[in-house]
C-alpha cells in the first residue's frame, strides 16, 4: 500500500511528470493546480506523507501554501519539498523559514527526484 | 535512466503554445498598462512554466532562452526595471524566437542561431545594464553552495580511496516542524559508509515539565568511514545545514600511498559502473577522463577527430562496399525522417470532461436501444411493427446525437485563432506608420479544429490587405473627417449551418474604376462587358491581380487574394465582399461548421442522385411558360419575382439522360453563393438528409462542379454539388453567348 503524495504545480505537464515519477515508484498521487486547490483537497480526509509544491503559481503561491500547511495539525511534521529553479536560490531560505523541508532543483530526472524524496521520507 | 519522460512531449507542446499565447497577449496589454503587476506576474509564470518543463524534457535550447527572458521579466516584476516600449518590443521579438525554438524541439526547422544569440545578448544587456544604471549594488552571488539534485555528488573528482570524517551535528530545535527526522539523516550517513563512535549529547535536554515534546534538544557526534568525498557527506545535511551547528572534519588517518592516478588512467569497469550509478546515466569514457583531469577537453576532441567512422573501417577491411555504406546511411536518414514526421503528426486536443461524460452516457443509451432491437428481432411478428418503428426512431435520435457530440469534441472556440492578430496589427501599424486598432468579437463561436487551423493564413492575409490597401494614413483620414485611428474589426458568428467570419475596415473602400481598368488591362474582362458590382469585387481574387501602385513590405509577399480565395474554397467555404467608397470594406468568409458532414437536399436527375448543400438553397420552383426566357437560342433565364437567374440544366452539365428535358415539367432549385444565384434544373426533389462527405479528389480526381461524394442509404454513391462550380459552369456558357 503506497503512501500518498500531494503534488502542487500550475503546469499540468510538470504535474503529470512528477506524478508519473512518483506512481512508478509505488506512491499514490493527488494533484493540485495551486495552493488554494491544495488546501481544498486537504480539507477532506487526505493525509499525505509528503507534499511537493511549485513556488510560482497563480491564486496562491508555494510559499504561502507552505505557511498554511504548517498551521494544519495533520501537516505539522510532514515533509514538504519545493520545486525551485536555479534562479530562485534566495527562495530556498525563504521557503525554509516558511517551513519547507527541502527543495528539488528543476530540471531533474526521475532518478534524481526519487533520491531527494527518499532523503526526506523514511521508509 | 529508469523512466522516460518523453511521453510528456506532446502535453508540453500543447501547454507551451497556451503559455506562448498568454505571454504574447500579456506583453501586448503591458504596452498599454506598463505598471500592471498582475499582468507581469502572469507573463513571468508562463515563461517560468515553459522553462521548467522544457528543462525536464531535455529541450535545453528552449529552457536556456526562456531562462534569459525570465531574468529580465523578474527585474520588471520586482520593479528594478521599468516597462518601456523598447523593453516590451524586445520581449515580443523574443516570443517569436521562443516559438521558433519550441518548433525546433517539435522537430521543425532550427531557428537562426545568430538571431537567437543576438536576442540573448540584448536580454542580458537590458537586464544587467539597467540595474547598474539604477545604481543598485550588484547582488552578491548566493553564498550557498548549490549541492542540488541536478549537480549530484561530484564523486567523479575523487578516486575511491577510504576517507574518515568526524562529524558533530546539533540540529535546529524546530527540525520536526520542518518535516525532517534526525534519524533519517543518520541513516543517510550510514548509506555512505560505516558509522562508529555514535554518541548522543542530551545535555541540553530540559526537565520533563518544561520540555516541549515537539522540540529537538539532542545533538550527535560520530565518525564516518567512507569512500565518498567530503561534498557528498555534507550533502546529506543539505536541507538543514544553515540552521544547524555542523562540523565535518576530515580525519583520515594516513593519506593513501598508492598513486590514485593509476586508477584514473585506466578505470576499471567497476569504477565506471559506480559512477554511472551516482549520476543515473552512463558517461562516455572520454567525459570521465576529462572530468578526472587525465586529459583536457581539447586533447579529447583531437583524439575523437582522428577516430574513423565505422563505415570507413569496414570498407578498408573489405568487409563491405562503399555503396553498401551509402545505402545504409540512406536507410538511416529515411528512418530518422519518418520518425520525425511521426512525431510532428500526432496532434492532441484538450476536451472538457463534461463533453466526454455526456458521450459515454449516450453510448450507453445506444447499447440499450441496440439490445431492445435485438430482442425484438428474435421474436418478431407483424404486430410489432409499430414497436419496431419506435425503436428505430430511438436509434436515429441516439445516432444523431452521438454524431453531433463527437463533432463537438473537435469544436474549439475561434478565439484561439484570433489570438495572434493583435500582435499582427501592432506590427503592421509600426511598419506602415499608420494608426491602427483591432476590435474582435464572437471569440466564443465554436468551429472545427481543422478549420480553425486552416483559416489562420487567409485571415492574416485579409488583415494585411486591410491595413495596407484599405486603411488610409492618419492625415488622409482626418482630412476625410474620420478618426485618425483606423479600425479593423474581426468578427465571427453562426448563420444557419455555417459560420461567418468577417474582416471589416473603415478605410477608403474598393476603387471600382481602378479594378475595372486593371482587369481590362490584364484581359480578364473585355471592353464594354457589363458586370455587377459584386462581380467586379470578385475580380480582385484573380491570380496576380493587384491594384497597389507599389509592392509594399506589408502585403507584397507574393501571396495574393487569389490564394485566400483558393484556401477558403478548399475548406468548402466562400469569400464575399461588400464595400462602400470612403466608408470601408467587409470581407465575409462563410465556412461550413465541420468538414465532415453537411445537411443536404437529395435531388434526382434520370437515374442519378445528387446532393445540394442545404445552406446554398434559396428555394425550389416549378417554372411556368411566361417566366422562362431564352437568349440567343442558348442561355436560358428564369424570372423569379422580377429577378432573372441563369438556368443550369444538370443533365447537360453531367451528360446524362434525364426524365424530363422540358423545363416546364422539371423542378428548378435556386441556389446562391456570394450573392449570385443560379437555377439548377432537376427531375425530382428526393428529400433532405445529413450526408457524410467523402473526398472525391483523394479517392478519384477533382471533377468540376462536384464538391465531394457520399454513400447514400441504399449503398450507392451520390455526388455533392459544388455551388461555386455550378455558377462557373453557367458563366462559361454565358460568356460564350456574350
Amino acid at each position: 500500500m503506497g503512501q500518498t503524495v500531494l503534488v502542487v504545480d500550475d503546469s499540468p505537464t510538470m504535474r503529470q511528470m512528477v506524478a508519473f515519477t512518483l506512481t512508478s515508484a509505488g506512491f499514490q498521487v493527488v494533484e493540485a493546480g495551486d495552493g488554494k486547490d491544495a488546501l481544498a483537497k486537504l480539507s477532506t480526509s487526505l493525509q499525505p506523507a509528503l507534499v511537493v509544491t511549485d513556488l510560482n503559481m497563480p491564486v496562491m503561491d508555494g510559499l504561502t501554501l507552505i505557511k498554511e500547511l504548517r498551521k494544519l495539525p495533520q501537516l505539522k511534521f510532514v515533509p514538504i519539498l519545493m520545486l525551485t529553479t536555479e534562479s530562485s536560490t534566495d527562495k530556498k531560505a525563504e521557503g525554509r523559514s516558511a517551513g519547507a523541508t527541502g527543495w528539488i532543483v528543476k530540471p531533474f530526472n526521475p532518478d534524481q527526484f526519487m533520491k531527494v524524496v527518499k532523503k526526506v521520507l523514511p521508509e | 535512466m529508469s523512466s522516460d519522460l518523453s511521453q510528456f512531449n506532446d502535453a508540453f507542446f500543447e501547454e507551451a503554445s497556451e503559455h506562448m499565447t498568454s505571454i504574447e497577449d500579456g506583453l501586448l496589454q503591458l504596452e498599454q498598462r506598463p505598471s500592471d503587476l498582475e499582468l507581469l506576474a502572469t507573463i513571468f509564470r508562463s515563461a517560468h512554466s515553459i522553462k521548467g518543463v522544457a528543462g525536464m524534457l531535455g529541450f535545453t535550447g528552449v529552457a536556456q532562452f526562456t531562462h534569459k527572458m525570465e531574468t529580465l521579466l523578474d527585474q520588471l516584476r520586482n520593479g528594478k526595471l521599468a516597462v518601456t516600449p523598447p523593453v516590451a518590443d524586445l520581449l515580443l521579438r523574443c516570443t517569436d524566437v521562443l516559438k521558433a525554438l519550441i518548433g525546433e524541439a517539435k522537430g521543425g526547422e532550427k531557428p537562426d542561431a545568430a538571431q537567437v544569440g543576438h536576442l540573448e545578448q540584448q536580454l542580458a544587456d537590458c537586464a544587467a545594464g539597467k540595474v547598474l544604471t539604477a545604481n543598485q549594488a550588484p547582488s552578491a552571488p548566493a553564498p550557498v553552495v548549490q549541492v542540488s539534485a541536478t549537480t549530484g555528488p561530484t564523486a567523479l573528482d575523487a578516486p575511491p580511496h577510504p576517507m574518515q570524517f568526524t562529524i558533530g551535528w546539533t540540529p535546529p530545535g524546530n527540525i520536526f516542524q520542518l518535516g525532517l527526522d534526525p534519524m533519517q539523516v543518520i541513516k543517510d550517513l550510514r548509506n555512505l559508509g560505516a558509522v562508529s563512535h555514535l554518541k548522543v549529547d542530551a545535555g541540553k535536554l530540559p526537565a520533563l515539565d518544561t520540555m516541549d515534546p515537539e522540540q529537538c534538544y539532542l545533538a550527535w557526534s560520530l565518525v564516518l568511514d567512507t569512500i565518498k568525498p567530503q561534498e557528498v557527506v555534507e550533502a546529506v545535511f543539505e536541507f538543514v545545514k544553515d540552521d544547524s551547528i555542523l562540523s565535518v572534519l576530515d580525519t583520515t588517518p594516513d593519506p593513501p600511498v598508492a598513486a590514485p592516478s593509476a586508477a584514473v588512467a585506466a578505470p576499471s569497469p567497476s569504477h565506471v559502473r559506480r559512477t554511472a550509478d551516482d549520476e543515473g546515466d552512463v558517461k562516455p569514457l572520454g567525459a570521465i577522463l576529462v572530468e578526472t583531469g587525465a586529459v583536457s577537453q581539447e586533447e579529447l576532441n583531437n583524439a575523437l577527430a582522428q577516430q574513423k567512422k565505422v563505415g570507413e573501417i569496414l570498407v578498408e577491411q573489405h568487409v563491405i562496399t562503399p555503396q553498401q555504406v551509402a545505402q545504409a546511411l540512406e536507410t538511416q536518414k529515411h528512418a530518422e525522417a519518418t520518425a520525425q514526421a511521426k512525431k510532428s503528426d500526432t496532434a492532441t486536443i484538450r476536451v472538457d470532461t463534461a463533453k466526454i461524460d455526456r458521450l459515454i452516457n449516450l453510448v450507453g443509451e445506444l447499447v440499450i436501444t441496440q439490445s431492445m432491437l435485438t430482442d425484438l428481432g428474435k421474436n418478431f411478428s407483424p404486430v410489432k411493427v409499430p414497436l419496431l418503428l419506435e425503436h428505430m426512431a430511438q436509434l436515429e435520435r441516439n445516432t444523431r446525437e452521438i454524431q453531433e457530440r463527437v463533432m463537438g469534441i473537435r469544436m474549439l472556440q475561434i478565439g484561439t485563432a484570433f489570438q495572434r492578430f493583435p500582435r499582427l496589427v501592432r506590427d503592421l501599424a509600426q511598419k506602415s506608420g499608420k494608426k491602427l486598432q483591432l476590435v474582435t468579437g464572437g471569440e466564443e463561436t465554436e468551429l472545427d479544429k481543422g478549420v480553425i487551423e486552416s483559416i489562420g493564413d487567409p485571415l492574416t492575409h485579409l488583415i494585411r490587405n486591410s491595413a495596407d490597401h484599405g486603411l488610409e494614413p492618419p492625415s488622409e483620414r482626418t482630412a476625410a473627417g474620420k478618426h485618425e485611428i483606423g479600425t479593423i474589426r474581426l468578427n465571427a458568428y453562426h448563420e444557419g449551418g455555417s459560420i461567418c467570419i468577417t474582416v471589416e475596415d473603415d478605410g477608403r473602400g474598393l476603387n471600382r474604376d481602378r479594378i475595372l481598368a486593371k482587369a481590362l488591362k490584364q484581359g480578364v474582362i473585355q471592353e464594354g462587358e457589363k458586370l455587377s458590382d459584386d462581380q467586379i469585387w470578385q475580380l480582385i481574387f484573380q491570380p496576380g491581380f493587384s491594384t497597389a501602385e507599389k509592392v509594399t513590405d506589408v502585403s507584397g509577399r507574393g501571396v495574393g487574394m487569389d490564394v485566400v480565395k483558393r484556401n477558403i474554397e478548399a475548406l468548402g467555404g466562400t469569400v464575399g465582399i461588400k464595400t462602400t467608397t470612403g466608408k470601408g470594406t467587409i470581407f465575409t468568409l462563410k465556412l461550413p461548421l465541420t468538414l465532415a458532414i453537411i445537411d443536404g437536399m437529395t435531388v434526382r436527375v434520370g437515374n442519378e442522385l445528387y446532393i445540394i448543400p442545404l445552406v446554398s438553397i434559396v428555394e425550389s420552383i416549378q417554372p411556368k411558360t411566361d417566366t422562362v426566357r431564352t437568349i440567343a437560342d442558348q442561355a436560358e433565364l428564369i424570372n423569379v419575382r422580377g429577378a432573372y437567374h441563369p438556368i443550369l440544366r444538370l443533365h447537360q452539365a453531367f451528360n446524362i439522360d434525364p426524365e424530363h428535358t422540358d423545363l416546364l415539367e422539371s423542378i428548378l432549385v435556386i441556389v446562391e453563393t456570394e450573392g449570385e444565384r443560379v437555377a439548377v434544373m432537376v427531375d425530382e426533389l428526393v428529400g433532405q438528409q445529413q450526408v457524410v462527405i467523402k473526398s472525391l479528389e483523394k479517392n478519384f480526381r477533382k471533377v468540376p462542379g462536384v464538391a465531394g461524394a457520399t454513400i447514400l442509404g441504399d449503398g450507392t454513391v451520390g455526388f455533392i454539388l459544388d455551388i461555386r462550380g455550378m455558377l462557373d459552369l453557367t458563366r462559361r456558357s454565358e460568356l460564350k453567348v456574350a
